[in-house]
């Protein structure tokens, strides 16, 4: 599974690294430093489809389900 | 400036319906410097959005006054060398119970920047990772369900806050904590204290509820030290073992895992910020329901509501009016300059009314979507118990409406005198 940011929509919520600080680290002013595209590890498919979904301004995607 | 605008937050008017006045003030003066709070009010959305980024602006706020105090205790002491000993302060332990309960919660990591915060909130996020919320679902359906059961007994006018939304979340953080059942009602009275020290207002008349508060409080400290030990001597499948762990692979910031007084500061600040915080949001959203007929109509007719329904509730009648932020650098918001040493109110309650972000800020929408409100705050320091307290807001609103059909409001809520929540006394209601 693979996921990303966009970062011309993220506005540093937070609230997709207070469902997982390590699948959605965050940079130091808050905006999400995901990347345009993360592997996800195997096993936290789950947890990082919550992730994306909590983000309330849908800047996060999953990019492939896999 | 404006001179007559309302800027006073604590009238009992602005109590019952602050939303008049923060509309004024985001429409007049966004930036507001409030003569009565003697802090500058930030209204609209955009602004609170940018001081929640802006580093010039600082969560470090009990540090300097509890080392005011220690500067001050220990020029006594030097005067008076001779009461050292008796008093008891010679081996670095703070002397008086409140110099303890400050040292406790300057350690937490909402009072706390970078790179102190960094690390507490990293090595606090392993309690708060999605699977280990998720399994608290059911465990949370079965609490709601027994507290409406004793609600149903109960016939006339009850009222909803002490008998579900207030029990309710205290007993989930001593659930996650791992503590035993029997001392539930522990953390309730402590919850009460914390809230009443770090908010506490002055006045002789406090005076001795503080002292009692300050005592209960260092009976807290006691208590979690024990079931630190405990845990460090047998890990559990709670919260409290899970912030013990640290992990190996990272080399920055979390290799250091948590002291034992900060995994009992850590335990006492989530029980101060996941208690009271939920309370507020199942009772002003059940509220905000009983106040919409036709809103309440659809969420019974269409439970698949409740996730929007919740994310809109929190920012139509959220619990968090104001948060605080200190200066600690010149800074600009919205053309004004803010000066070090003065202090900003973020007033979220207001952002999240604010009609150049919310289309119909003053409607309930339980469909809106997307729904970037701030209710949990932003950027760094964004609710970490976000994902709990939305589940614990879900299933008590969910439950609520499911099994009390004939809810009505008996008697119309008296709001409290509260900077910082927005919090009724009582929800009295009829079933
Ligand atoms: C609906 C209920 C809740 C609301 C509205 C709420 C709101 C907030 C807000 C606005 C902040 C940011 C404070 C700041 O920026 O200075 C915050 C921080 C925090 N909340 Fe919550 N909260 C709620 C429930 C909870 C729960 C259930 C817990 C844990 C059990 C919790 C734990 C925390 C902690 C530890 C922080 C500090 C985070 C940091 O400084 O990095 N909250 N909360
Ligand atoms: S929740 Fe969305 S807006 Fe917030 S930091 Fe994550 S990606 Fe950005």
């Amino acid at each position: 599974m693979r996921i990303g940011v966009d970062s011309n929509v993220c506005e540093a919520h937070g609230q997709c690294s207070v469902v997982d600080m390590d699948l959605f680290p965050l940079d130091d002013d808050g905006y999400s430093a995901v990347g345009p595209d993360a592997t996800v590890p195997e096993g936290e498919e789950d947890v990082a489809r919550i992730g994306v979904e909590s983000c309330p301004v849908r800047a996060l995607s999953v990019l492939e389900q896999e | 400036m404006t001179g007559a605008i309302a800027d006073d937050l604590l009238t009992a008017q602005a109590s019952a319906d602050p939303y008049a006045v923060f509309d004024a003030l985001r429409r007049e003066d966004p930036v507001h410097w409030s003569g009565p709070h003697r802090a500058w009010l930030v209204t609209r959305y955009a602004d609170v959005s940018a001081a929640f980024a802006d580093k010039a602006l600082s969560n470090d706020r009990v540090r300097p006054v509890l080392a005011k105090q220690r500067e001050e205790r220990e020029r006594n002491e030097n005067q008076h060398g001779a009461r050292r000993a008796e008093a008891g302060g010679d081996d670095g332990r703070p002397a008086s119970a409140s110099e303890r309960v400050l040292a406790l919660m300057s350690g937490w990591m909402v009072v706390s920047d970078p790179p102190v915060h960094t690390r507490l909130r990293k090595l606090a996020a392993g309690a708060f990772k999605g699977q280990r919320i998720a399994v608290m679902d059911a465990r949370i359906t079965a609490l709601v369900d027994e507290l409406l059961d004793g609600f149903l007994r109960g016939s006339g006018e009850q009222d909803l806050i002490s008998e579900v939304a207030y029990p309710l979340p205290a007993t989930v953080i001593a659930t996650m904590l791992g503590a035993p059942p029997s001392d539930r009602d522990l953390f309730r009275e402590w919850s009460d204290e914390l809230a009443l020290v770090a908010f506490g207002t002055g006045g002789a008349a406090r005076a001795e509820r503080h002292e009692r508060a300050l005592r209960g409080l260092n009976e807290m400290d006691a208590y979690f030290r024990g079931l630190v030990a405990q845990r460090r001597a047998e890990p559990g499948e709670d919260m409290l073992s899970a912030m013990m762990s640290t992990d190996e692979s990272d080399t920055q910031t979390s290799r250091d895992g948590l002291s034992d007084d900060e995994l009992v500061a850590m335990c006492a600040l989530l029980l101060f910020a996941g208690h009271e915080t939920t309370t507020n949001s199942i009772a002003n959203a059940t509220l905000a329901l009983l106040r919409d007929p036709a809103a309440l109509a659809a969420l019974r007719e269409d439970p698949s509501l409740l996730n929007t329904a919740v994310e809109e509730l929190l920012r139509y009648d959220g619990p968090i009016k104001v948060i605080n932020r200190w200066v600690v650098a010149e800074t600009e918001l919205a053309g004004r300059t803010i000066l070090p040493g003065e202090r900003v109110h973020l007033v979220l309650a207001s952002a999240d009314r604010d009609p150049d972000k919310f289309a119909d800020p003053d409607t309930l929408d339980l469909t809106r979507s997307p729904n970037p409100h701030v209710a949990f705050g932003k950027g760094i320091h964004a609710c970490i118990g976000a994902q709990l307290a939305r589940m614990e807001t879900r299933i008590a609103v969910g439950r609520i409406v499911e099994r009390l059909p004939g809810l009505a409001l008996a008697r119309e809520p008296v709001w409290k005198d509260a900077l910082a929540s927005r919090s009724m006394e009582t929800l009295v209601v009829t079933h």
